[in-house]
């Protein structure tokens, strides 16, 4: 066993020993006490012991366990002061109060067992010195014949009495009501409420029970304070002594719970490691949260190839700075940075917990961290697949121009200069110079009409001119069956417009050589940031997407503006080609 | 006939002013985009302007655009669009105001000097000149039965000629037949489809063309 075992030993028996000894104090020398009474206000001080010792153990880190000790040796310590062995009541009158102090001390102190906030700290070091201020004056003007507030009427005698003079004793045990029991627990119950306003809503949750029991007896303290200058019936005092050993007993037991309630939190762990088989890697955060008890819980994939964290989209995790408002916890996994977690700082007094749960999530995180690794690429895919479209489009419409306003600008003007000379010869001159003038203006004439036509197959240059709609008008009009077209008339950007109508032309090719149909429809519309592009016809239906290469194309195609496209084809009902296009106006 | 043309292509612009001016046209200004056509416009005041649909900077419809503001500023300029690509829904677009000294025609159209010198002319006289692509863009796509079906072939023909804008005269010109024959066709085609008689060849265009889009 170590040093603090024996020591926490000696304490446990020391304790047990001295609290028997208190009841037989109090049994001997208050003659209005009761056994129940005096058993009472011993369990309430055995209570701290307790508390405090199981604290110790299992947080061996934290003034808290030693502290509630001490509560509850001041709490024994106090009883002794009635004693009528001189120095007895001389030593544990001088320091009956300082338990008082210390369940003070306790409370602020709770959970991480240090008080750091300035305002309670200044709170303490006055309640520690006024509980001892005041009996050591009182001690110093006492006369011994002089009934003391609670005591029995038998005198007791002060050994360090300097002046017998019971106007200054009362006047002293009057201020120290006002002081001690009034202003400082109300001021007390004030820190309270602030510490509370102040907490984050998980310190809340573990404060709560605590300091709600501090407050019930802080609250008696005033009451007591008042009721010290009226002419109340004793009765109600009695009460007032239930109300105080049980709110100092169940304070040590809400430190218990406290403890215990990290232990629960624990077994969280476990059920965790059962969750996380069958968890989706994008709600990891939300099981963590849960084993945490952090609704406010953030989690940050860190990918070395971006050297950034990113969350579970895929989208940059700025890291929170590691401050009393927020706390921040590393994982690791094999010496390289794995995730960050960002967290209420209560959760700085838990590193086992926290320490745990990042081992059971590990293996998860490193699954969620490959599938935030792969949303990431799949986004720079999708971006740079919208950009060759758009550069393949964007082409299209280049070679379009290229020849509409270059070979066949040129053809035209070739077959005009032709036709004017043809004119100008006008049958004066060799009727076969004449003939071969005609026919290769003839000739040039059909192929502007080919190239018109190659032009209009790369890139529709209706499309740019007059729109999607007029466009759609165009292609039913060529079409070698009836084809009715209901499109809206409103332009969108190229791409979308090239995208609907490449649809359009693909499936209406389609219609044509596979469907048997006697006629078709197109129709486009604007639907909520959405341009919705629909062919559909009479014939055999029973097309699959699988089968036309070209309607794997076209998917390929509008996937690649973030839409999609469904093919709906029973056999025997027709077939319909949806495509659906985001067009943000 | 004084005639402004705006085409961005050099040789094309000279090739049309040459034609023009064989044609007994008076090419007063030549454009080379639609700002300078404005400019022209309003300087010379011609009776006809040529413009073609797409010029610079963008290469869309400019031109298009440029001829909608003329025709609003000033109407007693005709104008003649050319265009690479002929699509009906657009080129009726343009019309739907009115059809008086507008015209819409593909630009190889130009290669058949004559009729293109016709169609230049009724333009500037306030007539109308329609490609027969939109005509036939517009039949086409008629697939119900309906009155058209009950014309005979010959008074089709009539009927596509009239909506490209060609009178009484021109229509016996390119039918070789004679003006008797030529309204008898007209008159039947308006009893079958139900139309009234127009009153002067603009508004019979208007009126033919309302008929084929609805």
């Amino acid at each position: 066993m170590t040093r603090t075992r024996w020591l926490q030993l000696a304490l446990a028996l020391a304790g047990v020993l001295l609290g028997l000894l208190a009841y037989r104090v109090q049994m001997d020398n208050l003659p209005l006490t009761t056994t129940a009474r005096s058993i009472a206000s011993v369990v309430a001080a055995w209570s701290f012991l307790v508390a405090g010792l199981v604290a110790w153990r299992r947080r061996p880190d934290n003034r808290l366990g030693p502290l509630m000790v001490a509560v509850c040796f001041a709490l024994l310590a106090r009883q002794f002061r009635y004693s009528h062995d001189d120095l007895a009541f001389t030593a544990f009158f001088l320091i009956g109060e300082l338990g008082y102090a210390l369940v003070a001390h306790v409370a602020l102190a709770y959970p991480s067992g240090r008080v750091t906030d300035r305002v309670e700290r200044v709170f303490l070091y006055v309640a520690y010195v006024v509980a001892v201020a005041f009996p050591l004056a009182i001690l110093l003007f006492h006369d011994g014949e002089q009934r003391l507030r609670y005591f029995d009427s038998r005198p007791h005698d002060s050994l360090i009495a300097v002046v017998s003079d019971g106007g200054v004793v009362d006047f002293l045990q009057d201020a120290y009501a006002v002081t001690g029991y009034g202003v400082l627990a109300t001021t007390f119950v004030l820190l309270i409420g602030r510490k509370l306003l102040l907490a984050t809503p998980r310190a809340r949750r573990i404060l709560w029970p605590l300091l709600l029991a501090a407050v019930v007896a802080a609250l008696r303290a005033v009451l007591d304070s008042a009721l010290s200058f009226s002419s109340r019936p004793p009765a109600f005092t009695v009460d007032l002594f239930w109300w105080q050993v049980i709110a100092l007993t169940a304070l040590p037991l809400a430190i218990l719970w406290g403890l215990l309630r990290a232990r629960l939190a624990r077994s969280h762990v476990s059920e965790l490691v059962v969750h996380l088989e069958e968890t989706a890697p994008g709600d990891l955060r939300d099981e963590l949260a849960v084993a945490l008890e952090d609704p406010t819980l953030e989690l940050g994939l860190w990918l070395p190839e971006r050297d950034e964290y990113v969350d579970a989209q895929g989208a940059t995790f700025l890291v929170p700075e590691d401050g009393p408002t927020r706390a921040v916890t590393l994982i690791e996994h094999d010496g390289e940075p794995l995730a960050v977690l960002a967290h209420d700082p209560t959760l700085r007094d838990e590193p086992k917990l926290v320490e745990a749960v990042a081992a059971a999530a590990r293996l998860a995180l490193v699954n969620a961290r490959l599938h935030a690794e792969v949303r990431a690429q799949l986004e720079t895919v999708q971006e740079s697949r919208a950009r060759i479209v758009s550069a393949a489009d964007e082409e299209r419409r280049r070679i379009e121009r290229d020849l509409h306003d270059g070979a066949q600008q040129r053809l035209v003007a070739l077959a005009l200069e032709l036709r004017a000379a043809e004119r100008q010869l006008g049958g004066s001159g060799d009727p076969n110079v004449e003939r071969l003038l005609s026919s290769t203006a003839d000739e040039l004439q059909v192929a502007v009409e080919e190239l018109r036509e190659l032009a209009q197959g790369i890139h529709p240059g209706i499309l740019t001119q007059g729109g999607l709609g007029h466009a759609l008008e165009q292609l039913a009009a060529r079409a070698p069956l009836p084809v009715t077209v209901d499109a809206t008339d409103e332009r969108f950007t190229p791409e979308v417009e090239a995208t609907a109508y490449f649809v359009a032309c693909e499936a209406l090719t389609n219609v044509v050589k596979h469907a048997g149909a006697t006629r078709a429809s197109i129709a486009a519309r604007r639907d909520d940031g959405l341009l919705v592009i629909e062919v559909s016809d009479d014939g055999n239906g029973g097309a699959e997407e699988s089968v036309g290469s070209g309607l794997r194309g076209l998917t390929d195609r509008v996937e690649a503006r973030g839409g999609s496209l469904v093919v709906e084809s029973l056999a025997g009902s027709g077939t319909r080609v949806r495509g659906v296009i985001p067009c943000a106006s | 006939m004084r005639v402004v043309i705006a085409e961005d292509s050099v040789l094309l612009r000279e090739g049309l002013a040459r034609v023009l001016t064989d044609g007994g046209f008076e090419v007063v200004a030549q454009a080379a985009n639609a700002d300078e056509l404005k400019k022209a416009v309003r300087r010379f005041k011609p009776d006809v302007a040529i413009v073609d649909v797409r010029m610079p900077p963008t290469q869309t419809d400019e031109g298009a655009r440029a001829a909608v503001e003329l025709r609003a500023e000033q109407p007693d300029v005709a104008v003649l669009l050319l265009s690479q690509v002929i699509e009906a829904t657009h080129a009726l677009a343009l019309v739907s105001e009115s059809a008086e000294g507008f015209g819409y025609l593909l630009k190889d159209r130009v290669l058949e000097i004559d009729d293109f010198l016709d169609a230049v002319r009724r333009v500037g006289r306030g007539g109308t000149a329609i490609d027969p692509e939109v005509i036939s863009q517009l039949l086409g796509r008629r697939r119900e039965e309906g009155p058209l079906d009950e014309l005979t072939p010959r008074e089709r023909e009539v009927l596509e000629l009239m909506a490209q804008g060609l009178s009484n005269k021109g229509i016996c010109e390119k039918l070789v037949v004679s003006p008797k024959t030529v309204e008898t066709h007209v008159n039947s085609i308006f009893w079958k489809l139900g139309l009234l008689p127009a009153q002067d060849e603009h508004r019979r265009v208007l009126a033919v063309l309302a008929y084929l889009r609805s």
